[in-house]
């Protein structure tokens, strides 16, 4: 069966779920969402391994048109952040837009009928408009270990966790020691006989300001919405003025690796462990995690942290590059996710059957972070350089959304159907990216992460300005830099 | 935008007077900074300096002792004037106060004329007022009789309730324990008990942009809002921070100032522009 649409949005994520909701706005209804999952929330869904939690205050890592005064805990765990998104979706409308359990397998443009073809796993689709809301952290990444198919025990990825499985009194290794490692850790140790940590690079972390809100602030917040607003400026404006730390102003790199150091020196004891908790690079060039449990975890008698990478496995016995080894019964990979290369690029293909994840053989770029080249009427939402590493991912999102339709706005009204970034314009505006991105601790940090391409050494995952001026600059369509047809 | 700061001095009446200089030379005027009280490049700029010179060339100033008994802003005027004609020979700046540097940039502006092109008065006044006659007097007070708790003043009067309320009393004190009380801070102090720019503000002609903060103790945001009434080219915003902007958003005083200094017309005159809703 084909169906017509106008708009079909892939994913049902903040992403998805943010721009149906403008669009509903905008009084634009002819849009679909294909969701691969059984319900909304994607990275909130997917991921829901004990401890999860977001890390950004809740008050400001949420949309700005639908505050919420009743959150449960300043950085709220991930169960209520994807409850957030289905209440959304409800009670904005939006339920009946999703195509749930569809996931989206091949979609090609059609340069003679000038639309998208979009085949999933039920339907085939035609759209004016291709929308992707698949993020950094949709699909997870699995290093490819020798031996892990000779590995007897259970093994899983941080974000397919399987909840049927008894970890209790077991020998568990985490390999990993980011976002997600650090969220689970601590709860291993609570239930592990013993556990040891696979730490590739060690992570700089503060403590974790966190604490449940009371009934009475959840009222203050409901009858003072100015208070609610004024919290969430005050979230914000804190994390744009860490942006200053990541363009390595040194006081800044100073106060906030002496911040990160005395939280390690305050929890760990032990001399060899602080040394092998000590990072080897600037920081910031890696996330910057938050944690007041992964210390006293890593310290516990229970734990040991092997300070290399997991290199390989010879049945119950892994093997880190140090060449220690450890028999374990369960392996949990917290190994992150395809940010670099997103998984969706190698089905989205343009007129002359490139895929998107080919075109971007030496990393992905986009004008104004959201328009390719050669791929008319994609927006490419929370693609290239889009990642922040200071600030809430949502405000992103929102401006990007903002981006979509004021350009859908801008086609009707000059009867126009097609747009297609100028490939002149789009290498400007990469160039601008890579100038400001210069002399940032995402490059000069000395640190390998995901936020740099291997193939180009680029920055591209990472927006490398203020995330103001993201909004600044990159929230309104601009004309001049597409090619434009009827 | 790498961008090396070079420190430079410049001798006005006898005195050295140290700045800085940083940042790409490009379509943007040059931004001269002036810090307020008890304040120096670092402690009042450290975020705002280094920042905008990613973006374009800035210029910070060290107010210096005269050495006189007393400081006339006649003085401060001269310190700045003549960094400014050192640096920018040709051509116009963007002159930007901070509290009580935002009356000696107003009258500095008002001498140099079209040299001054762009003002940003941030937390600024125009003519002492009673309330601050009256925390002048204490300060004063303080101050002759040693009486340690003028530091604690000082930080009461700098920083909202919003802010404090994130600390412990032990890390506001701790903080309040670094500051420096010198003679030349305390001929500042008296400084500030008798300023009066009214009639130069009255026939300033530069593009302003005044910023006042919402719970600021030391410059109560009516300061800014009469200096907003008075400037012919004036345009008017405001941060939700106590007196002490420059440490508790600096971030967001960066915001109003890069987009300020990269197209006035964004703040277009005579209107109050709301502060952005993230």
């Amino acid at each position: 069966m084909i169906i017509d649409k106008k708009i079909v949005i892939i994913g049902a994520g903040f992403t998805g779920l943010g721009t149906a909701i403008k669009l509903l706005k905008a009084g634009q209804d002819d849009f679909v969402i294909l969701e691969r999952r059984p319900d909304v929330g994607g990275v909130w869904l997917d991921n829901n391994y004990p401890g999860i939690a977001c890390d950004v205050p809740s008050h400001f890592y949420s949309f700005s048109f639908r505050l919420k005064p009743d959150w449960s805990k300043i950085q709220s765990p991930g169960g209520e952040i994807q409850e957030y998104l289905r209440e959304c979706a409800e009670e904005e409308g939006v339920m009946p837009f999703i195509r749930f359990n569809t996931d989206m397998v091949e979609s090609r443009w059609d340069a003679t009928a000038k639309y998208w073809v979009i085949k999933t796993s039920h339907d085939t689709y035609r759209c004016k408009f291709l929308l992707t809301g698949a993020g950094h952290l949709a699909d997870e990444f699995m290093p490819d270990i020798a031996g892990l198919d000779t590995f007897p025990g259970d093994v899983f990825h941080s974000a397919r966790w399987d909840h049927s499985i008894d970890l209790n009194g077991k020998r568990i290794g985490v390999v990993g020691s980011g976002a997600s490692a650090i969220q689970i850790v601590p709860e291993m140790q609570k239930i592990a006989s013993e556990l040891v940590v696979f730490q590739r690079s060690a992570p700089y972390m503060n403590i974790r300001n966190d604490h449940a809100y009371t009934d009475a602030e959840k009222r203050t917040f409901e009858r003072n919405p100015e208070v609610l607003e004024h919290l969430r400026a005050w979230i914000f404006w804190f994390g744009e003025e860490q942006y200053a730390q990541r363009r390595m102003v040194p006081k800044y790199i100073e106060d906030a690796k002496n911040v990160a150091m005395a939280h390690m020196e305050n929890q760990v004891a032990d001399p060899e462990l602080r040394k092998k908790l000590t990072p080897t690079y600037q920081i910031g060039c890696k996330r910057r995690l938050s944690s007041s449990s992964y210390y006293p975890a890593v310290a516990s008698p229970n734990v040991t942290v092997e300070a290399t990478a997991l290199a390989r496995i010879e049945g119950s016995k892994v093997y880190g590059t140090s060449g220690n080894s450890y028999e374990v019964d369960a392996l949990v990979f917290a190994t992150g996710f395809e940010a670099v290369r997103m998984p969706f690029t190698k089905r989205v293909f343009n007129a002359e059957g490139v895929s998107l994840d080919e075109h971007w053989d030496t990393g992905m770029q986009a004008l104004d972070a959201i328009a390719v080249a050669g791929y008319p009427n994609l927006f490419v939402i929370y693609g290239p350089n889009t990642g922040l590493g200071s600030n809430s991912a949502v405000y992103v999102i929102e401006a990007q959304v903002d981006y979509v339709i004021s350009a859908l706005e801008y086609l009707e009204q000059n009867q126009l159907s097609v747009f297609d970034a100028k490939p002149a314009a789009e290498e400007q505006f990469m160039d601008h990216i890579h100038d400001v991105a210069e002399g940032t601790v995402w490059l000069d940090g000395g640190c390998r992460s995901w936020y740099v391409d291997e193939r180009s050494g680029r920055l591209t995952v990472i927006w490398p300005d203020f995330p103001h001026i993201f909004r600044e600059e990159l929230s309104k369509f601009r004309p001049s830099v597409y090619e434009l047809s009827a | 935008m790498k961008s090396e700061a070079v420190d430079k001095t410049i001798v006005v009446d006898g005195v050295n007077i140290s700045y800085r200089t940083s940042g790409p030379v490009n379509d943007r005027l040059p931004l001269v900074l002036v810090h307020g009280t008890a304040g120096n490049i670092d402690s009042h700029f450290g975020f705002l300096f280094p920042m905008m010179a990613f973006r374009q060339r800035v210029i910070g100033i060290n107010l210096a002792d005269p050495g006189t008994e007393t400081i006339a802003i006649e003085q401060f005027v001269a310190q700045v004037s003549a960094v400014i004609n050192a640096e920018v020979p040709d051509g116009a700046v963007t002159l930007l106060g901070y509290s009580m540097g935002a009356p000696i940039a107003a009258k500095t502006a008002h001498t140099l004329g079209t040299k001054v092109a762009n003002l940003i008065l941030v937390a600024g006044y125009m003519k002492t007022d009673t309330h601050q006659k009256l925390r002048g007097h204490i300060w004063l007070s303080l101050y002759k009789e040693g009486n340690p708790l003028l530091k604690n003043f000082m930080s009461f009067n700098a920083f909202s309730p919003f802010h404090m309320r994130s600390r412990s009393l032990e890390d506001m004190l701790a903080g309040t324990a670094k500051m420096n009380v010198t003679p030349f801070l305390a001929k500042q102090a008296e400084l500030n008990t008798r300023i009066d720019v009214l009639a130069e503000c009255e026939e300033l002609q530069a593009r302003t942009l005044v910023v006042g903060l919402s719970d600021d103790f030391s410059c109560p945001k009516h300061h800014s809002k009469a200096m907003f009434g008075t400037i012919i080219h004036a345009s008017y915003t405001e941060i939700a921070t106590g007196h002490a902007v420059v440490h508790e958003r600096p971030a967001e005083l960066f915001y109003h100032v890069n987009r300020f200094c990269n197209d006035p017309e964004c703040y277009p005159v005579g209107k109050v522009v709301p502060a952005p809703k993230p």
